[in-house]
């Protein structure tokens, strides 16, 4: 088996730990911590499926199952990114009360050693954390991320065939 | 993003030693590495590793996770990243990042040849 490594981010975020939970969960709205994608699922409980699709529905970019769900504190899912054919991470979000705030702390785990997956998954770990901060602290994301989600909307179209919703229905387990 | 002045204190007073950047260094190559591994790279004593991992993790540059009966240490590279941000635009960024690239390189080649 490849070599895989542990990546964790940490922040602490101005804010209760129902707001924070709820960003990271919500359905039906998009996510602007999570590069702007809508979280579908067939119900957030262990074994469940969770897809990130584009806001129109058309593209899946991140899949996986959920392995722990303890609402406001702990939630553990599977994940790949359609796009690359890296084996399958395992990413944990952990909310505690501390110091008037919320710590929040993101963790991947069994990330492929050397892969683009890693690549992504060490931007994006820091970039999720500091973006939620934001969007919690100030009801929106920073100005650079703002411009990079116009960005993604133009290259929608763009996106690798791999990625089309039609190939990752939620009835069909991913794992 | 509004600041958070005591975080950013803790982050600048920790980076602001030789030896905790050091320690730094090692985490940051070495994710998961333990206590003693931080000790083993440095003639310092283990409690003067522990009084400046203390300090990193205060500052959370440094965050560490109990496995079992070992505690393992990570990197954790958000607060740079909040500095970065902070003083750095698209624009400043693109070039200062081709500077310091051009000096790396030039002194990398420094240090081949000298």
């Amino acid at each position: 088996m490849a070599d895989t490594t542990k990546i964790v981010s940490k922040i602490h975020i101005k804010g209760t730990i129902q707001e924070v939970w709820r960003e990271i969960t919500k359905t039906g709205e998009i996510q602007k911590s999570m590069f702007n994608m809508q979280l579908h699922t067939d119900g957030l409980a262990p074994g469940a499926q969770i897809r990130m699709r584009t806001k129109n529905g058309k593209y899946t970019g991140v899949v996986g199952e959920v392995l722990e769900f303890d609402p406001p504190n702990r939630y553990v899912h599977t994940f790949r990114f359609t796009n690359f054919d890296d084996p399958y991470c395992t990413v944990s979000y952990d909310l505690r009360e501390a110091n008037g705030g919320v710590d929040f702390t993101l963790t991947s785990e069994k990330v492929p050693v050397g892969t683009k997956t890693e690549k992504q998954m060490r931007q994006g770990g820091d970039w999720i954390v500091k973006t939620l901060k934001s969007v919690v602290e100030t009801g929106k994301p920073g100005m650079g991320v703002r411009m990079l989600y116009v960005l993604f909307k133009l290259m929608e179209p763009m996106s690798p065939k791999s990625t089309l919703t039609s190939n990752w229905p939620l009835e069909k387990s991913v794992t | 993003m509004s600041e958070q002045p005591e975080t950013m204190d803790l982050v600048f007073r920790a980076l602001g030693h030789p030896g905790r950047r050091r320690i730094l260094d090692i985490v940051k190559n070495r994710p998961g590495c333990c206590v003693n591994d931080v000790c083993d790279s440095f003639s310092m004593s283990r409690i003067g590793v522990m009084k400046h991992l203390r300090l990193l993790e205060d500052a959370t540059l440094i965050v560490s996770e109990k496995e079992g009966r070992a505690r393992k240490l990570y990197h954790n590279a958000v607060p740079i990243q909040m500095i970065y941000d902070r003083w750095t635009t698209e624009y400043s960024s693109f070039w200062a990042g081709r500077m310091t690239k051009i000096k790396y390189r030039v002194e990398e080649k420094d240090e081949r040849n000298g």
